[in-house]
């Protein structure tokens, strides 16, 4: 019986290591081939370090690619998004758990549809919409659609975590003579707290990683989000392949560099989204 | 109290900014769309009134491939129901036992679902690269020169190309929200469990997995609706070709509504695709619901 | 474990920084006398500086695009000539162009359309000219007429007005690299089908691949299939087919498909070609990986800086009955238009005018293009490839435009569906045939 599940462990362990290894080992790749010159990649060095380290590739990505500006856009879009989405949520939410009126149930499945509807169906009128509000060409393009998108799994989340602050701390503080706006900022929001970091996150990956919006709603150059870019910087690059991936390390690292500094933070958030939501 | 909370104009208030985002960016845009696809019309100059006819072209119309397209991501889901999560599965339970380096092993594995699609596809684009890349190479080198391919230009071989890396991408996701769920189950189930005599796998399949069945009917719904949404990787990778081998809904409404000019059909699938999403989203909750009782 | 990743990851990061830092100082060097430039006419700009007005370009000419030279050149000269007027161009990547145009046209206000932009020409302008809006050239045009040919306008002429202006011209054309040719005994690009199905035998024998054809691409592999129709068929009958005047019901464009998949069944194209994109495919044949590259005429310039000896021929006669060595595709495509929506039309109408028939003449001095504007400047210098190219145009007699121009969206899409199965082999010619003929009638 001891044996048994010692070779099960080891089996179980080799299994999550096999995992790891292809989990990393495109990053590794993308890393590697980033720094080496087309002869490199192709033919006599594809899978080891670079020979030489090619750093000249970055300056060609940043240079002409102008990586820099797009992460940045994608940073200054994905924040607002996540403070419009946590706001209107919050009091979405608030609404509908503390707030009594008839046909609250009915609203709330009303914005769960929000969960299953596909981002891409609406492009056209949303372009339409946005036109004639003056509102193209610029962040506010990306930032009201993403919010949109990603209220329906933040209301999901708040909703979790505000039906377990307990009513008690409603009902003295209306003792205390608060009004229903004294309520919400001063009891439930600070309260909120760890909701707020789950939402981020998945507000985060809704839209850090959007494609189609960005590409059409957005004509200035200057205001072009990662993804943009970088599809835009490959096409430039289709034969060269190591300022393709000093691109696709710009526009990873970052990000990933944030999550292992902050990955328990950002894990236990998830987590805490998946079960009270 | 109750009357402080049943003051319908803060009800009002409180509603007002998601109720406008919500209806103007997603409601109001499906009413436009529905509208339109009973028209025949290239988005631009007249438009004629066409009933339902949009609809019965797509169902019936060989050369648009919708039918095709809907196949596509359907096999999408199953294989994600089917090999997706259960592999999320297995390493959420295997992860929820407090093994050694359990953080970093959660860590690495919830990395390609930060990483942005879009360079994942362009990754993956030079991982299956026929000359250069990564995939072929390797082959190559271990001798199995006649298993090359052209992996992303055969029509026997795209569709299989395009899903790994798309089901790959989302594996660390269902992982972790099923870990939330295996690590939610009291210790002294557990424990109880456990001197009662039961092995892991008796733990596993009569103490977690039925505690957890919320946590999966959400990854399943999740797994689903995703699937049949699915576009930035396969946009990336092939844009539905080669020849419509790899289509799914959403890259044909795009090339309707944009390549082809035929709006009202686009718009015809987008209605379709809503319809779909939430009509499988229904259909799981009540499989669950019924397999409760 | 978690540490060491993010060290590792960090230090990464720093490096990169640090090199792209150092290697960055000569960079702003470099740049400075581009810098300086507007710098200098800014004194001159300033005085009318209040009533400048600005008008918004959009291209495809991105920093890969051999079209922009051109494009920097000619709208620096324009600004240099008319300090009142600035032009702000962006440049889009070639497939999100297409979507970004149609869905500005669809649903953009006059602010968020450009007053100019660049288009095909055929359906994919008529199409926002039947809808009203694109600006008619027929005013400024009256003052060109004896720099461009009428026949050069003709793609662009809707109900009989002007609506484009084209910024180059090109044909379909069959590069080869001689230096390839050479080494299985050819001294010259084979003119007849015999000769040329005898040299990709030869070369096929040596171990080389003779084609290249990027399967990614569907327009690409019409590169190959249009000419190849046109020298069974001849121009007038594939022009009416194109136009919609004839059906595709035509047994010798069966037979067209299968010469043509029979070459492919032969092993003359490289297998790997259908997944790749065009420029990976042009690259192979730059480095010497393939013998021929049947392509546009705008790759011209590229081509003749190769480190081969290069050469440029039409595709041989199949049919002799119904065609000619001198008929090829090809014709002015690439155009500019202006939005009839801009605040500044007439100024954006007299604007494109110049300013196309300056790209298309930067565009045929560095070799991208051919001129579909008569020149008026010193061609003398002109790489020896192009004047090659020129000269077999001179030639010519007779031209049809590329298909999935000529066509209207909904039928290209459907005829470049069924060309890429021909590509890819999942029909034969009578399938292509029968298939044509039921959907486009």
């Amino acid at each position: 019986m001891k044996n048994n599940s010692k070779g099960a462990r080891i089996a179980i362990y080799a299994g999550l290591v096999l995992w790891m290894l292809v989990n990393l080992f495109p990053v590794y790749w993308m890393f590697t081939f980033s720094l080496k010159d087309n002869p490199e990649i192709f033919g006599d060095n594809v899978i080891g370090l670079p020979r030489h380290w090619l750093w000249s590739n970055y300056t060609r990505a940043l240079g002409t690619g102008n990586m820099g500006r797009y992460f940045l856009n994608s940073a200054i879009v994905a924040t607002a998004t996540i403070i419009i989405t946590l706001v209107v949520a919050l009091m979405a939410t608030f609404a509908l758990t503390r707030l009594i009126w008839k046909r609250r149930r009915t609203l709330n499945k009303f914005f769960m549809l929000g969960l299953t509807i596909p981002i891409h169906a609406s492009i056209v009128p949303v372009y339409v919409t946005l036109s004639r509000l003056h509102m193209l060409n610029t962040y506010w393009a990306l930032i009201i659609p993403y919010s949109a998108f990603s209220l329906a799994m933040a209301i999901l989340v708040c909703t979790g975590f505000m039906n377990e602050i307990p009513r008690e701390l409603d009902e003295s503080a209306c003792i205390d003579g608060c009004s229903t706006w004294g309520i919400f900022l001063r009891v439930i929001v600070p309260l909120m707290k760890p909701a707020v970091a789950t939402v981020g996150i998945y507000t985060f990956l809704q839209c850090w990683n959007e494609l189609m919006f960005a590409n059409i709603f957005i004509s200035k150059s200057a205001l072009r989000t990662l993804p943009v870019g970088v599809q835009a910087l490959s096409g430039q690059y289709t034969t060269d392949w190591g300022p393709i991936g000093a691109a696709l390390v710009l526009a990873t690292f970052p990000t990933l560099l944030l999550y292992i500094f902050l990955s328990k933070k950002i894990q236990d958030s998830f987590v805490a989204g998946a079960i009270k939501g | 109290m109750k009357k402080l909370y049943s003051n319908k104009f803060h009800i009002l208030i409180f509603l007002l900014p998601a109720l406008i985002l919500f209806c103007g960016v997603l409601i109001a845009p499906i009413g436009a769309s529905a509208y339109f696809s009973l028209f025949d019309w290239k988005g631009i100059g007249p438009k004629t009134f066409i009933g339902l006819a949009n609809y019965k072209e797509l169902f019936t119309s060989n050369s648009i491939g919708f039918m095709k397209a809907l196949r596509n991501s359907l096999l999408l889901a199953a294989l994600s129901v089917g090999l997706q999560l259960p592999l999320a599965l297995a390493l959420a339970l295997a992860l929820g036992k407090k093994i050694k380096g359990e953080r970093a092993f959660l860590s690495v594995y919830f990395m390609p679902v930060l990483i942005s699609t879009v360079v994942i596809g362009q990754l993956w684009l030079k991982i299956y690269n026929p000359d250069y890349g990564i995939l072929n190479v390797f082959l190559r080198a271990v001798g199995l020169e006649n298993w090359t391919r052209i992996w992303l230009g055969t029509k026997q071989t795209a569709l299989g190309a395009v899903l790994v890396p798309t089901l790959w991408q989302y594996v660390g996701y269902h992982m972790l929200l099923l870990y939330a769920g295996v690590k939610s189950v009291p210790p002294e189930l557990r424990e109880a469990a456990m001197l009662d005599g039961a092995s892991d796998g008796q733990v596993n399949r009569y103490i977690v997995l039925p505690y957890i069945k919320p946590i999966i009917r959400i990854s399943v719904i999740f797994a689903v609706t995703g699937s049949l949404k699915s576009f930035d990787l396969i946009y990336v990778l092939t844009n539905g070709g080669p020849m419509h081998a790899t289509e799914v809904p959403s890259t044909l409404m795009i090339s309707m509504l944009f390549l082809r000019n035929r709006y009202g059909m686009g718009s015809t699938i987008a209605v379709l695709l809503i319809f779909l999403c939430f009509g499988f989203a229904l259909l799981i909750n009540v499989m669950f619901k019924e397999s409760e009782e | 474990m978690k540490k060491i990743l993010a060290l590792a990851l960090a230090l990464c990061m720093i490096f990169a920084l640090c090199a792209c830092g150092q290697q960055a100082a000569p960079a702003p060097a470099a740049e400075a006398p581009a810098a300086e430039a507007p710098a200098a006419e800014a004194p001159a700009a300033e005085a009318p500086a209040a009533e400048q007005t600005v008008l918004k370009l959009w291209c495809i000419a991105t920093e890969s695009d051999a079209n922009r030279p051109a494009y920097l050149q000619a709208i620096a000269d324009y600004e240099a000539a008319h300090p009142d007027v600035k032009i702000e161009m962006e440049a889009f990547e070639n497939e999100s162009y297409k979507t970004k145009i149609k869905a500005a046209m669809i649903g953009g206000d006059a602010e968020d359309l450009p007053d100019i932009f660049f288009t095909w020409s055929g359906a994919f302008l008529g199409e926002f000219v039947n809808a009203d809006k694109v600006q008619c050239l027929d005013e400024v045009y009256k003052d060109y007429t004896d720099k461009i040919p009428e026949v050069m306008l003709a793609n662009t002429t809707y109900g009989g007005k002007h609506f484009g202006v084209p910024t180059t011209f090109n044909i379909v054309a069959m590069f080869a690299n001689m230096d390839m040719l050479a080494e299985v005994g050819w001294d010259h690009v084979p003119e007849t089908y015999e000769d040329l199905i005898a040299c990709c035998d030869a070369l096929v024998a040596a171990g080389k691949i003779p084609f290249g054809c990027a399967g990614k691409e569907t327009w690409c592999v019409t590169e190959y299939l249009e000419p190849i129709i046109i020298k069974t068929i001849g121009y007038e009958a594939l022009g009416k087919i194109f136009a919609g005047e004839a059906t595709w019901n035509d047994p010798d464009i069966a037979k067209a498909v299968t010469t043509f998949q029979d070459m492919i069944n032969k092993g003359y194209f490289d297998p790997a070609g259908i997944a790749l994109g065009n420029d990976e495919v042009k690259a192979n044949f730059l480095a010497g990986k393939t013998a021929f590259y049947q392509n546009g005429s705008w790759n011209t310039g590229e081509i003749n800086d190769a480190s081969f000896k290069s050469a440029v021929a039409l595709f041989p006669v199949m049919n002799a009955d119904r065609s000619s060595y001198n008929q090829t595709i090809g014709g002015p495509s690439d155009s500019l238009a202006v939005c009839s929506s801009s605040k500044n039309a007439e100024l954006a109408a007299k604007v494109a005018v110049e300013l196309g028939k300056e790209i298309c003449h930067y565009n045929y001095l560095n070799a991208v293009g051919l001129p579909a504007w008569i020149p008026d400047y010193d061609t003398s210098s002109l790489k020896p490839l192009l004047v090659d190219i020129a000269n077999i145009v001179a030639s010519c007699e007779g031209m049809v435009l590329f298909g999935d121009t000529a066509m209207a969206a909904d039928p290209a899409q459907v005829y470049l569906d069924y060309v890429s199965q021909v590509y890819g082999c999942a029909i034969d010619g009578e399938g292509f045939v029968a298939g044509l003929t039921k959907d486009l009638g």
